[in-house]
C-alpha cells in the first residue's frame, strides 16, 4: 500500500468501477433535484443516465451545490488519522465554488495533522478531458509512483489534454453561466451549436457555432486532427450526455480517421456537470499539442 | 396645341399624369407576372414610385425646370420599389441631370435629357438585360430624338416617343427569352407605356382626375361634417412634424430639444419633441399650428408633416404617426438591416442578431427610403444588408447609394433562406469586411431554399403542367412540382432536392397552411429523412406556404 491515498471527485466523471480498479477515494459532488441534494455513487449505485437526462429533456431542471466543510473533513480526516497523505486531482476550480469551503478546511486539517501532507492539483478540466488524466494519473499511481512523481507529471501534462464539445441545447449552458464567450446573438439554435473547448484556466469557451450535426462532428474529428499528439499512446474518449446515434457516429469518424490502433472510450457526463450541459452533449478528450 | 417649350409647371404636371394614368392601369401591368406566384407588382411598385415624385411637387408652384425636376428625381429615388421601380426613378434621375442649369427646355432640351435618362438607368443595373423597361425607354428615346425636325413640338416628340415605346414593347418577348415562353410583355416597360401615356395627356393640356389612390393616400378619409360652419374649435390641431434641422440655421449638434418642448409648451398640450442627430421630431395639441410651424422653422426644415383639427373622426389607421423615430442604438461596428414578412420569421432574424428588419418580402416590396430610415436608425460604422429577394436587391442598392452615414454593403441574397443561413453563423468579429463577405458568400452558395406557394395562374415550366390554385414546389425560377396538397408538395419538392444529403433542414411554415397539416408534414419529414436534423418554426409568412432550407 502507497503511503499516500489518491483522491478525485465525480466531477471527473470516474465511476466506482474505475475508482476500483486504480484505488480512488471519490469526493461524491452533489446536485440538486426538487430540493433534494444527490450524490452521486452515495446516493445511487449506478449512474443510469438515460432517464436522467430524459428528466432534463423533459423540462425538469437540476441545480448543483458545494458541499460542507463536515464532508470534506469526512472524506480527509479518516485516511489522515490511518497515517497517509493524501494527493487530491480535482476537478476545475474555475468552475465552481465548492474550492473555497475546501480551503477552509485544509488549514484546519493541516494543523491537527501536522506529521501529514494534503496535496491538491487542479486539473483545470472536468468530465471527460479530466477523466481522461484520471486514468493517467491512477494507472501511476497503481504502478506504485509516489505523490510528487504524479504531480510532476500532471504539472507538465495537464496542457496536453484537451477537449472539444458542443450541446444541442444552449439554454442548460445559458443558465448555469457555466459558458464564457457565448455570444448574445445565439438566441435561436435552429440547428446552430455553440463550439465549447476547456481553456487552459479550466473554463468552458465558447470558441465558434457551427450549423448541423454531421459538421460539428466532423469539426471535433478535424480537432483531434489538428491538435492531437501521441495518440497511439494515450486513450481518447468520447464524452456525452446521452448523445445517442451521435456518439456511434463520432467513433465511426474517428476510427475511419485515425485507424483502429488508437484506444477509444466511451463515457457519460455525470449528473453534476449534465445538470451545467444538458442532454445531448458530445466531446472528445485526447492528448493534443495543447489545450 | 403646339407647345414648343417645357417649364417647371408643365413637367410636375406631366409627372403627376403619368401617376395617375399608371395608377389607372397599374392591376394590367401587375398582371404581366412571369413566374405563376403572386409577387410584389410591378404596376404597384412603379405607381407608388411615380408617386412618390408626384407628391415630392404636390402644390409646388413656380419652379425652374431645373428645381422641378430635380424634386420629382428626389422623391422618386426615395420612393423607389421593386426593380422596376428603381429603374423607373433612374430613368428620371437622369432626365433631372439633363435639365441642369434650364429654367426651361426646348424639344431638343427635352430630347437630350431623356438622353441622361438612357444613360443614368443603364447604370442603375450591374448587368443590364435587354428585353426590359431599360430597352423600351431607351428604343423610344433614340426614335424620338431621331425625327425632331427645325420646327417639332413636344406634342410631335412625345407622339414618336409613345409609338416606338409601344412597338419596343411589343419586342420584348422576341429579346427575353422567359417573357415568350410566359407569353407576356415586360411588365416594367408596360408600366412605362402608361406613364408616358399620362405625361403626353398633360402636355395636350388635360389633367386626369385621379381615381382615389393617389389622393387617397395622400389626404386620409375624414368625416368632414362633425365640423361645421358654426362649429367652436375646442381641441385645436393635431400637430406632427419631422424638422430637419438646418446648419444655416441653428447649430445642430447644440439644439436643445428641451427649449423647444418649453416654448410648445405654452402654445399647446402634449407636447412631444425628441432630438435624433439633426431630426427633431415634434408633437403638440395647438389651437395655433401656424405659429408652431413658425417658430420651428427658424432652425430648420419640415420633411414630413401632418396637421389634423381634432374635432373631426379621423381614420384610425391614418392618425397613426406614419413616421417613427427610434432612439438611435448603441455604436456597434458591423449591423445586419433584413427584410421580412411574417412575424415568425422576423422575430427569427431578430434573435440570430439583425439589428433591424424591415416589413416586406414577395408580396410587398419595400421603398428605398425604408432602407434609410433602417440605416438611420442604426450606428454602425458598416451595415449588411441582407434583401432576401431578387426585386429587392436593386431598392437596397439604390438607398446604400443614398446614403452617407455608413459603408453599407448589399448582399445579392435573392432567398429568406440565404438570408437566414448567412446571418445565423456571421461572424463579425474579425473587422474585416471583405472577409466577411467572402465567407457569406460562401455560406450562401451552400444553401438551398425550396418554396412552396400557390400558383396564380395556369401555366407549363419546367416539364411541369401548373394550374391554377395548385402548389408548386420551386427552388430559384426551376418548378419541381405542382400538387392539389401543400403538404404533397413539399414531400415532392424534399425528395426532388435529395433532403437525405442535407444536415439540416429548416421548415420555415407560412401563415396559411393549417398548423395541423404543418405538423404532419414535419412528422413525415422527420420520419422519411432520419439523418436530417429537421427544425420548423411558425414564419407567418404571406404568399410562401412553406420554405424548405436545406443546408
Amino acid at each position: 500500500m502507497q503511503n499516500y491515498a489518491l483522491f478525485t471527485d465525480t466531477d471527473t466523471d470516474i465511476t466506482p468501477e474505475i475508482a476500483r480498479e486504480y484505488g480512488y477515494h471519490v469526493i461524491s459532488m452533489p446536485y440538486c433535484l426538487d430540493g433534494k441534494t444527490i450524490y452521486p455513487y452515495e446516493d445511487f449505485e449506478v449512474f443510469d443516465a438515460k432517464p436522467f437526462y430524459d428528466m432534463l429533456r423533459a423540462g425538469t431542471l437540476t441545480t448543483t451545490s458545494s458541499i460542507s466543510e463536515e464532508k470534506y473533513k469526512a472524506y480527509f480526516e479518516p485516511v489522515l488519522a490511518a497515517g497517509q497523505d493524501i494527493l487530491y486531482l480535482h476537478f476545475s476550480r474555475a468552475l465552481s465554488a465548492t474550492f473555497e469551503i475546501m480551503d477552509r478546511v485544509l488549514p484546519e486539517l493541516r494543523e491537527k495533522y501536522p506529521e501529514r501532507k494534503i496535496l491538491t492539483f487542479d486539473l483545470k478540466s472536468a468530465t471527460t478531458l479530466s477523466l481522461l488524466m484520471i486514468h493517467e494519473a491512477g494507472a501511476m499511481y497503481k504502478d506504485g509512483k509516489s505523490a510528487d512523481e504524479i504531480l510532476a507529471w500532471a504539472e507538465n501534462e495537464v496542457d496536453h489534454f484537451a477537449m472539444y464539445m458542443f450541446v444541442d441545447d444552449l439554454k442548460f449552458f445559458k443558465r448555469s453561466g457555466r459558458v464564457t464567450g457565448l455570444a448574445a446573438t445565439m438566441g435561436t439554435m435552429l440547428g446552430i451549436r455553440p463550439m465549447i473547448h476547456i481553456s487552459s484556466e479550466g473554463k468552458l469557451v465558447n470558441i465558434g457555432k457551427i450549423k448541423g450535426r454531421t459538421k460539428a462532428l466532423e469539426q471535433l474529428v478535424n480537432y483531434v486532427e489538428e491538435l492531437g499528439d501521441d495518440l497511439e499512446n494515450h486513450r481518447m474518449i468520447i464524452g456525452n450526455s446521452d448523445a445517442g446515434e451521435m456518439v456511434d457516429d463520432l467513433l465511426a469518424m474517428l476510427r475511419e480517421r485515425f485507424g483502429d490502433k488508437i484506444q477509444i472510450e466511451i463515457s457519460m457526463v455525470n449528473p453534476t456537470l449534465g445538470s451545467h450541459c444538458g442532454p445531448n452533449g458530445i466531446g472528445v478528450a485526447f492528448h493534443a499539442i495543447h489545450r | 396645341m403646339n407647345t414648343t417649350t417645357m417649364n417647371g409647371t408643365l413637367y410636375a404636371r406631366m409627372v403627376r399624369n403619368g401617376a395617375v394614368n399608371l395608377h389607372k392601369n397599374r392591376e394590367i401591368v401587375n398582371d404581366l407576372n412571369v413566374f405563376p406566384i403572386p409577387d410584389g407588382d410591378t404596376g404597384d411598385n412603379m405607381f407608388m414610385t411615380m408617386n412618390s415624385g408626384a407628391a415630392a411637387v404636390k402644390n409646388v408652384e413656380d419652379l425652374t425646370l431645373e428645381e422641378m425636376s430635380s424634386k420629382v428625381s428626389g422623391g422618386m429615388l426615395l420612393g423607389a420599389r421593386g426593380n422596376s421601380g428603381v429603374i423607373l426613378s433612374r430613368i428620371f434621375a437622369g432626365i433631372a441631370k439633363g435639365f441642369r442649369g434650364s429654367k426651361e427646355a426646348d424639344v431638343r432640351d427635352v430630347a437630350a435629357a431623356f438622353e441622361c435618362g438612357v444613360t443614368e438607368s443603364y447604370g442603375a443595373v450591374s448587368v443590364p438585360v435587354e428585353g426590359t423597361i431599360l430597352t423600351v425607354y431607351r428604343d423610344a428615346v433614340r426614335y424620338a430624338g431621331s425625327r425632331i425636325r427645325e420646327d417639332s413640338t413636344l406634342e410631335e416628340y412625345f407622339e414618336d416617343f409613345m409609338t416606338e415605346l409601344r412597338a419596343s414593347l411589343d419586342r420584348t418577348p422576341e429579346l427575353l427569352e422567359v417573357l415568350k415562353e410566359a407569353g407576356v410583355v415586360d411588365s416594367g416597360g408596360a408600366g412605362l407605356v402608361y406613364i408616358a401615356e399620362g405625361m403626353k395627356i398633360a402636355l395636350e393640356g388635360a389633367d386626369l382626375e385621379s381615381e382615389g389612390g393617389e389622393s387617397a393616400k395622400a389626404a386620409p378619409a375624414v368625416d368632414i361634417s362633425s365640423f361645421t360652419k358654426d362649429s367652436v374649435l375646442e381641441f385645436g390641431y393635431c400637430t406632427e412634424f419631422l424638422l430637419r434641422l438646418q446648419s444655416s440655421k441653428t447649430n445642430v449638434d447644440a439644439f436643445d430639444e428641451n427649449e423647444l418642448k418649453a416654448y410648445l409648451g405654452s402654445i399647446g398640450e402634449s407636447v412631444v419633441a425628441v432630438k435624433e442627430d439633426s431630426i427633431v421630431k415634434v408633437h403638440v395639441h395647438t389651437m395655433h399650428p401656424g405659429e408652431v410651424l413658425d417658430h420651428c422653422q427658424k432652425y430648420g426644415e419640415f420633411l414630413t408633416m401632418k396637421i389634423e383639427n381634432m374635432m373631426l373622426q379621423h381614420n384610425a389607421k391614418i392618425a397613426q404617426s406614419s413616421v417613427e423615430i427610434k432612439p438611435r442604438k448603441p455604436h456597434k461596428p458591423y449591423a445586419i438591416v433584413t427584410v421580412a414578412s411574417g412575424e415568425g420569421i422576423k422575430e427569427t432574424f431578430a434573435s440570430l442578431g439583425a439589428d433591424v428588419v424591415i416589413d416586406g418580402g414577395q408580396s410587398m416590396n419595400p421603398s428605398a427610403e425604408s432602407f434609410i430610415e433602417a440605416f438611420e436608425s442604426l450606428n454602425a460604422d458598416t451595415i449588411l444588408v441582407f434583401p432576401n429577394n431578387s426585386n429587392i436587391i436593386l431598392t437596397a442598392k439604390q438607398a446604400a447609394s443614398l446614403y452617407e452615414g455608413s459603408d453599407v454593403r448589399v448582399i445579392g441574397n435573392k432567398t429568406i433562406g440565404e438570408g437566414y443561413a448567412a446571418i445565423s453563423m456571421l461572424d463579425t468579429s474579425s473587422g474585416d469586411t471583405d472577409a466577411i463577405l467572402a465567407e457569406i458568400d460562401e455560406i450562401i452558395a451552400s444553401v438551398i431554399t425550396g418554396t412552396v406557394s400557390k400558383a396564380s395562374r395556369d401555366t407549363e415550366k419546367d416539364g411541369v403542367a401548373v394550374r391554377s390554385g395548385d402548389y408548386i414546389g420551386f427552388v430559384g425560377d426551376t418548378i419541381y412540382v405542382d400538387s392539389p396538397s401543400a403538404t404533397e408538395a413539399a414531400l415532392t419538392l424534399a425528395k426532388d432536392l435529395h433532403a437525405e444529403e442535407y444536415d439540416v433542414m429548416l421548415l420555415i411554415c407560412g401563415k396559411d397552411p393549417d398548423p395541423a397539416d404543418a405538423e404532419s408534414l414535419f412528422a413525415e419529414l422527420k420520419q422519411t429523412y432520419k439523418r436530417t436534423e429537421i427544425i420548423m418554426i411558425d414564419g407567418g409568412q404571406p404568399v410562401f406556404d412553406y420554405l424548405m432550407i436545406l443546408e
